[in-house]
């Protein structure tokens, strides 16, 4: 399938607060076995925007977008200028008035622009893609910065009693982190002159129970004893497998590629495991695994940028990358195509 | 401390009741998850904290993860 117009992604920036945290850190804050978090989370290292032991908040989410936004721009040809529009996809807002897209354009210097914010979960990162592709497609724009980010330590409170806590609340402490990341999406191609082939993001939930909900509190029902952040890890566990052979397989229909065509893989960053056990049933041999979940933990909204980043000091021209996301919360198929010229 | 002996197949089925909240009944400490719905793989995190709280020993967890039925576990946590 050949969309037109081309739209060409230009740069990436990322940004992943703070110094990394081992599982020997979060082994010894939680009281749980460090090896299990190694072997059954497969996830080494990631970052958060609060300091767990003493609970500040060092960055906002809108903090570490703009970051990643402005190291986008540097690294495009362009200039803040000639940035027409922001996309932000988060599950995780600094509030939800005003929407944290404006705050990164604040921050960013910019005025006087449409900005968009997506709530998502997983396939956030992606729906800014699409978005942002449509825009420049649509022929009003010609450049815009697309950005993706979570604050998932927003949950993650290690003052409260974890004795009894589920193992559901338990997990979330080792399987996310925090994070941003931007893409500078452009018209004609510049900079690192990646285009975007074609984007893929469609809900898939008809009727099917949420794989994982995060709650939000207002002053009416904030002592409600609700765990805020919960998954169906058996469920995602068992479907997002599936969903993500169905939606490579579906891409490559799209494009008119054959699987043999692909230089580098970019699956769904769940956990190292997972990630690890994903990319095995996806089942592209010729194609080199790109991933960062088990460096940067499940930073959501922020995992397609940092793959990103990862692929362009690999991809040379006429290489071809296929992304596949999955967003378990109320099952969205999503997923991307790059070739650089 | 608890010697690892001390610690009994029952002793087991209480720690997974009591920690994990299952209603595991004792014949189904064979069963193999499968058969076991309320079971979720998750559940290994406290599991393995607990067990090794109450014997004193760590838990090989990688051959942990391979198991299939919670004596299994219980044969690993607790070699005869």
């Amino acid at each position: 399938m050949t969309d037109n117009p081309q739209v060409y992604l230009a740069s990436v920036g990322t940004e992943l607060p703070g110094e990394a945290v081992t599982n020997a850190d979060l082994a010894r804050a939680l009281g749980a076995n460090e090896e299990w978090i190694e072997v059954f989370i497969g996830t080494r290292t990631r970052h958060f925007a609060r300091d767990l032991t003493t609970g500040e908040v060092r960055w906002s989410l809108a903090d570490l977008c703009a970051r990643a936004a402005a190291e986008a721009v540097r690294a495009s040809e362009l200039d803040l200028a000639d940035i027409e529009f922001v996309v932000l996809g988060t599950a995780t807002p600094d509030t939800l008035m005003p929407a944290t897209v404006n705050h990164v354009a604040d921050q960013l210097g910019l005025d006087q622009v449409p900005t968009f914010q997506l709530q998502s979960g997983c396939a956030g990162a992606v729906q800014a893609l699409s978005l942002g592709r449509t825009l420049i497609a649509s022929g009003e724009y010609r450049s815009g910065l697309v950005v993706g980010g979570d604050v998932c330590s927003k949950h993650l409170d290690l003052q409260r009693d974890l004795t009894k806590a589920a193992p559901s609340d338990l997990v979330n402490f080792v399987l996310f982190g925090d994070g941003a990341g931007a893409a500078v999406l452009t018209d004609e191609p510049s900079g690192a002159g990646v285009a975007v082939r074609h984007v893929l993001n469609r809900f898939t939930g008809l009727g099917r129970e949420p794989g994982q909900v995060i709650e939000w509190f207002g002053l009416a029902d904030r002592h409600d004893d609700r765990q805020a952040l919960t998954e169906d890890y058996k469920a995602i566990e068992e479907q997002v497998p599936v969903m993500a052979v169905e939606i490579l397989w579906e891409l490559l229909g799209d494009l008119d590629w054959s699987a043999d065509e692909l230089d580098y893989l970019l699956p769904p960053q769940l956990s190292g495991r997972m990630t690890r056990k994903i990319a095995e049933q996806l089942d592209v041999p010729g194609a080199t695994e790109i991933s960062c979940v088990a460096e940067t933990g499940n930073n959501g909204n922020a995992l397609p940028f940092l793959q990103i980043e990862r692929l362009l000091e690999k991809m040379t021209a006429g290489q071809k990358a296929l992304a596949v996301a999955v967003e378990s919360s109320k099952w969205i198929k999503a997923g991307f195509a790059l070739e650089r010229i | 401390m608890t010697t690892p002996s001390a610690y009994t197949l029952a002793d087991f089925v209480t720690t997974v009741r009591d920690e994990l909240g299952l209603p595991l009944a004792d014949e189904q400490v064979a069963a193999d998850f499968d058969d076991l719905p309320e079971w979720d793989s998750l559940h290994l995190l406290k599991l393995v904290t607990a067990v090794e709280q109450a014997t004193g020993h760590p838990v090989p967890v990688g051959r942990v993860l391979e198991a299939r039925s919670l004596k299994e576990i219980y044969d690993l946590a607790v070699p005869a």
